[in-house]
């Protein structure tokens, strides 16, 4: 079990992590989440003793700095590519075994579970980020810890990498490990997460159930197609359901369940074509919970172009006038 | 401690640029050796050529002291340039014990490679002088002690200033320019007449004084400024003392700063 208390991180005025606490739960994969710029990898590095902060994280009950031979109970990678360019990448894992009293095979092992025995002998300057990645892996499974701490580890992975992550941290969180995984990839996070911390701005927006953020942060709605829609409408709006026309065809009711709707058709004798719930995903909910919250905000590129070309017709029109 | 002492070890024996450091700083300072000895093959041996053989033409020009720099400045430097800091400290999180254990295998390592290289020089000097040098009598007795000592005293700096910049590049320069540069220009300055209050503080220049730590003669200004310099272990404690303020200053950064 991980347990944060009142993390708090500050360069100069800026504050980068603001008084968060969350717990990391043993036997589910948790998602990291936030927008860029949020503090998660500054939150990874405050729960690991790395950056200088307020607040402390325990890891069943026990401060970072606590534990005698770390790499055996917090297995930890916050940069893809932290090993020397020329020391093999067999040698870079048996430097870290040396200092934490484990046996040299152990570098061995976890390379054949990364899938890296081929190149262990390999300086790993040529390795590809997956490879990088890879080598990541391996290094926080060296100590077969029960505490996984992983930024991004999916950046660079290949489909194939990206699934084989996926079934080995719900394989390693089924063992009853606590996964705590940091990912831009949503619809990644939303196949292997279990539980989510949502941060925006350094500061908690959510931390619980994936479902329930969903549920908390989008608004579920239901299509209809009926041959009787605008007197199914004037009914539905009468018990008041909020009801939209869908651009795709057919009618997107919120505020009432299918249930309902199925049963008021009926009584009304409405002929039904279709009937369905449609749940939002977690990116919705990630956009909608953490909009407010970004740090870095792009232009919309819809609204971009439609200026463009308003600047455009004005320039025209400009330009035709003058001449 | 054992663990991060194991650690370090492993660090320093899996990186090739600590052989070819090692390897060419004995090879370059055994080829001075004996071209300086077959130079002098028909001469008497006295004290400076002995030393100069010895050490590889240490007194002008300090290449295992300066190698064994660049091995303090990469044990430390290459954590920062490739970011294996986060997993060492994600291994040793008691970073005095990660720092500690870099000072001891560094120091352990120029003391091996300094001994080595004298004991390489005074077989290539007794080889082409026909005769094995007396190195018990002074100041000799002193003089290689001191030599092995200077170079650990660099190793240590090269740590030191690794770690005060946290990377390679500001180490080298601070090194390499120091002694070249600043330390020159002070005692050019200081044979102005209006700057003749420098020359007391030149026995202070950390560099200059960590020379006299292998020096078998007086002090001989040669045109340049006239001052005395402190004995050979004061002027060594002088060099030692520069480096341990600056090992300091940097170990307490260490200590505060992200890592």
């Amino acid at each position: 079990m991980i347990t944060a208390e009142g993390l708090r991180k500050r360069y100069g005025s800026k504050v980068a992590v603001d008084d968060l606490s969350f717990n990391v739960r043993p036997g589910v994969v948790t998602g990291f989440l936030g927008p860029n710029g949020a503090g998660k990898s500054t939150t990874m590095r405050l729960m690991l003793d790395l950056d200088n902060g307020e607040g402390e994280t325990r890891f069943d009950g026990r401060r970072f700095a606590e534990i005698r031979h770390p790499m055996t109970e917090i297995g930890a990678v916050l940069e893809a590519k932290s090993f020397h360019p020329t020391r093999t990448a067999r040698n870079h894992l048996r430097m870290l075994a040396a200092g934490s009293r484990l046996p040299k095979k152990r570098a061995d092992e976890v390379l054949e579970f990364v899938g890296l025995t081929e190149v262990r002998n390999k300086k790993p300057k040529g390795f590809s980020l997956g490879m990088a990645q890879r080598l990541g892996l391996a290094q926080a499974l060296l100590g077969d810890p029960n505490t996984l701490i992983l930024d991004e580890p999916a950046n660079g992975l290949d489909p194939h990498g990206i699934h084989w992550l996926r079934d080995m941290l719900k394989a390693l969180a089924a063992e009853g490990r606590c996964v705590l995984v940091s990912s831009h990839l949503l619809s990644e996070m939303s196949l292997m997460a279990d539980e989510l911390v949502v941060i925006g701005r350094g500061q908690m927006i959510f931390n619980g159930d994936v479902d329930e953020f969903v549920k908390k942060f989008t608004q579920t709605t239901v299509l209809v197609k009926s041959p009787s829609a605008t007197q199914l409408t004037e009914t539905l709006q009468q018990m008041g359901a909020e009801v939209e026309p869908n651009p795709e065809g057919g009618l997107l009711v919120s505020g009432a369940d299918a249930s309902v709707i199925g049963e008021i058709a009926h009584r009304d004798g409405i002929i039904l074509h279709e009937l369905a719930t449609q749940s939002a995903s977690l990116e919705d909910a990630f956009i909608s919970a953490t909009g407010a919250s970004e740090e870095y905000v792009a232009h919309d590129v819809r609204e971009e172009a439609a200026s463009l070309v308003d600047g455009q017709g004005a320039h025209n029109e400009t330009a035709g006038g003058a001449a | 401690m054992i663990d991060a002492l194991r650690f370090e070890s492993t660090r320093i024996r899996t990186l090739r640029s600590t052989y070819w450091l090692i390897g060419l700083g004995l090879l370059i300072t055994a080829g001075i050796a004996g071209i300086v000895a077959i130079a002098s093959s028909d001469e008497p041996l006295d004290d400076t050529l002995i030393m100069t053989v010895l050490t590889g033409g240490g007194e002008f020009a300090t290449f295992i002291p300066i190698f064994m720099a660049i091995i303090g400045i990469f044990a430390v430097g290459h954590e920062y340039r490739h970011g294996t800091i986060q997993p060492t400290l994600l291994a040793i999180p008691q970073r005095s014990t990660v720092l500690l254990s870099k000072i001891v295998i560094v120091l352990f390592t120029s003391a091996v490679v300094a001994i080595v290289s004298v004991a390489i020089n005074f077989g290539v000097g007794t080889l082409f002088w026909g005769e094995a040098p007396d190195l018990t009598a002074s100041p000799l007795n002193e003089a290689v002690p001191g030599y092995i000592v200077m170079v650990m005293i660099y190793s240590l700096l090269g740590i030191a200033l690794a770690q005060l910049f946290r990377g390679i590049p500001a180490a080298l320069v601070i090194l390499l320019i120091t002694p070249l540069l600043v330390e020159g220009l002070i005692a050019g300055l200081s044979m102005v007449p209006a700057l003749d209050w420098l020359q007391p503080i030149l026995k202070f220049l950390p560099f200059g004084a960590g020379q006299r730590l292998l020096a078998v003669t007086p002090y001989d200004p040669q045109g340049g400024p006239e001052f005395d310099y402190l004995d050979r272990w004061a002027s060594g404690g002088v060099f030692a003392a520069f480096t341990v303020i600056l090992l300091a200053v940097a170990w307490y950064l260490f200590k505060k700063r992200d890592a």
